[in-house]
């Protein structure tokens, strides 16, 4: 798998969704974590429609080790999908060996796809923890754990410092029910190849 | 007082007339080998065999007639089968097997039998002594009625407004028993603490906790039973313990500070523990229970543990056992040896702590009832956390990334006791099973906090009433059209199982059954 590997080249991250979802938010928690803490360089840029709410949108990160000379992202290496129009429009702009996390209640991927493939029900697991605005948080800590393009602590104290006041520990609650969803699911992963299904 | 005690349980009809030609001739027997006449071998049930043992016997031989000359035909097959079952729990104790022989006579046969009596003190010499401390007489400290009204007390048994919610939820007042909780508290209240029917009522309670769950004023009657039991013990009123008291034996006998335990000798090879995992897995009596209920019954609730340990493993969990693993004691608590309970949960404190365990995972209710809630009770403070199995598994399959194989089998559910209504996790079951993929589920008429107990509790009080009850129970469980009984306690399998041996009611009643916790660990899957 590509995640083992420190980037040589900038990794480039687009998170994608509809207004509202906090596409850009993460965006920005993404940025944030990788520069102010983990002490990378960074950059975001956001295009959203002029809706507040329901058109498609979407933030672009850049994570590099050196000065990054241009911010915006034609290719990712790593694409979030939270709605299907995004992702309609941007699947085809992936790398080849690129990462795809999507929300899989929201989108429906065109066809399988290999290990780069990953997908969480980052809304519903929201809504049974009790605010469906915090899907993008979920996706954020599954985003940390399969990809391993920030690191979790950067991500989790960036979290509590950029979401409302007051929600900070229910939203660092879904951060890490996403990071342990991406835990085990990699850890499924790496049993099935092993030929470990079930018990024995 | 260091010799050996062994005792010869010999039948009157054919060996003994060989003992008595070795008397009469004054052959030298061992001295240490004590005689006792006996009408048939097969009589010799295994309480009274491993009476024995609890109270001190280094060696028993039973001897009976050769096969075939059995007075009664079928004695010497039922001796058989006791001795065979006996020697399997003494292997299990660690006393040996060998301690218990079976061997058979004619009359004339007095020089075999001599050579026999010989080998055999032999024998027992070379094993020595037995580790077992017979338990002695409970000493009546306090007086019944001192103690009895410190029980009304402390329970607030004088909160009972003699509504009568409680009879009319009793599943023993319903099944036609002529019982009723409020009119013994009533009783007891009253100072007739040593009446008949007191007495009775209070052995025949199931402690299964409806009553408890319905009281307005919340008198918690399964405790007041539980410790009205120990005021009865002390007085030497007996309970209706079932099995001839077998399994109170039992545990009794695992008291013995230096038993040398071997709990988990059973264990498939493909299990994965570590001796210093910092987390316990506490398997319960499940090993007993196979011995002394697998020939009759077919029940194999060491299944529950061996899927248990293989959930853990699903998980990367590879837990520490403890070789020497004790009963819990809940019987002996629930059976008012309160002093034996105490001995039990100190050896096992002792001997989890000393390992230095942070957590200790359980898929017994009666166990982790026991550890996380009776220990501390009876001044007893544990260090460790104590998780049932449900709780553990729920919590990591909702980390995501398991799913389940589908399961070709319509569910219905049977509420133990302690997870129900008296302790436990009781809505987990039902998340879990939520989570599981079978054809379908279907509810009981009487379920979660009105669940009907499966009939019997701590081996006491087993009479038509329970089963007729248990009868009740499998009714409601076929009336829902499922075909498999998922139960949650190796004790409902086994009492369950029990009733539907009847042989009138026959199929109308049998189903099959299994444990939550192997329906989930055989059809848990990564995703």
């Amino acid at each position: 798998m590509n995640r083992k590997t420190e980037p040589a080249s900038p990794k480039e991250i687009l998170i994608t969704g509809f207004g509202g979802q906090g596409i850009v938010l993460a965006g920005q928690i993404v940025g944030k974590a990788a520069s102010l803490l983990d002490k990378k360089e960074s950059t975001l840029t956001q295009s959203y429609g002029p809706e507040a709410r329901g058109g498609a949108c979407s933030a672009q990160v850049i994570i590099s080790d050196r000065t990054i000379h241009y911010p915006y992202v034609r290719r990712p290496d790593i694409l979030v999908c939270m709605s299907q129009g995004g992702y309609d429009r941007f699947a085809d702009t992936l790398k080849g060996d690129g990462t795809l996390i999507i929300d899989q209640d929201l989108v429906q991927p065109a066809a399988a796809r290999g290990s780069g493939f990953f997908a969480i029900p980052a809304t519903r697991i929201a809504e049974e923890l009790g605010r469906r605005m915090m899907a993008n948080i979920v996706i954020l800590g599954f985003f940390t754990s399969v990809t391993e393009a920030v690191t979790a602590d950067a991500m989790r104290r960036t979290v509590s410092e950029s979401v409302p006041r007051g929600t900070g520990e229910a939203n660092i609650g879904a951060f890490n029910k996403g990071y342990e969803f991406g835990l085990a699911t990699l850890k499924g992963r790496q049993k099935k190849a092993e030929g470990k299904k079930g018990v024995r | 007082m260091n010799d050996l005690k062994i005792v010869l349980f010999i039948c009157n009809w054919g060996p003994h007339a060989a003992f008595q030609m070795l008397q009469d001739s004054c052959r030298h027997m061992p001295h240490q080998v004590r005689m006792i006449r006996i009408p048939c071998s097969g009589r010799m049930s295994r309480a009274l065999l491993f009476k024995a043992f609890e109270t001190g016997a280094d060696g028993v031989a039973l001897v009976g007639c050769e096969p075939g000359s059995c007075r009664y035909g079928s004695g010497t097959g039922i001796a058989e089968r006791n001795v065979q079952d006996t020697r399997g729990i003494l292997e299990l104790l660690g006393l040996g097997k060998d301690r218990l022989r079976l061997a058979t006579f004619l009359p004339e046969q007095s020089e075999a039998l001599l050579e026999f009596l010989q080998q055999f003190h032999a024998d027992v010499e070379r094993m020595g002594k037995s580790p077992v401390i017979p338990v002695p007489k409970t000493q009546p400290g306090e007086s019944g009625r001192d103690l009895a009204a410190r029980i009304l007390t402390s329970h607030d048994i004088y909160a009972c407004q003699d509504c009568g919610k409680c009879s009319s939820a009793c599943p023993m007042s319903l099944c036609g028993k002529p019982f009723s909780p409020r009119a013994m508290a009533g009783s007891i209240i009253g100072g007739n603490i040593g009446s008949a029917s007191v007495v009775s009522d209070v052995w025949s309670c199931l402690t299964c906790g409806i009553c408890y769950d319905r009281c307005p004023s919340a008198v918690d009657f399964p405790r007041f039973i539980r410790d009205m039991r120990q005021v009865h013990r002390r007085a030497g009123t007996a309970g209706q313990e079932a099995h001839e008291g077998f399994f109170q034996a039992l545990m009794r006998t695992m008291t013995s500070p230096d038993l040398d335990i071997r709990h988990w000798d059973w264990l498939p090879e493909d299990i994965q523990v570590d001796g210093q995992s910092k987390t316990l897995f506490f398997g319960g009596c499940a090993p007993y229970f196979d011995t002394f209920f697998g020939r009759t019954l077919g029940v194999k609730t060491c299944d529950i543990l061996i899927d248990s340990l293989r959930l853990l493993n699903f998980f990367d969990i590879f837990p520490a056992l403890l070789p020497g693993e004790r009963c819990c004691g809940h019987d002996l608590l629930w059976t008012g040896d309160r002093d034996s309970f105490i001995r039990l949960a100190r050896l096992n404190v002792d001997a989890i702590e000393e390992r230095g365990i942070e957590e200790v995972v359980t898929s017994c209710p009666e166990c982790y009832r026991t550890l996380a809630i009776d220990y501390p009770e009876h001044g007893i403070p544990i260090s460790f956390k104590v998780t049932h199995i449900f709780d553990l598994a729920e919590k990591e399959i909702d980390k995501g990334a398991i799913g389940f194989e589908k399961l070709n089998r319509t569910l219905t559910f049977q509420d133990p006791c302690r997870l129900a209504r008296l302790g436990g996790p009781g809505e987990l079951p039902r998340k879990l099973i939520s989570r599981l993929k079978p054809r379908g589920f279907e509810e009981m008429r009487d379920r979660g906090n009105s669940a009907l107990c499966c009939g019997n509790c701590a081996w006491t009080g087993c009479d038509s009433y329970t089963k007729a009850l248990q009868v009740k129970r499998l009714r409601q469980a076929r009336e829902t059209g499922s075909n498999l009984l998922v139960t949650a306690c190796p004790k409902c399998q086994i009492h369950l199982r029990c009733a539907m041996e009847d042989p009138f009611l026959g199929d109308e009643i049998r189903m099959e059954m299994m444990d939550l916790t192997s329906i989930v660990a055989r059809t848990i899957r990564w995703e």
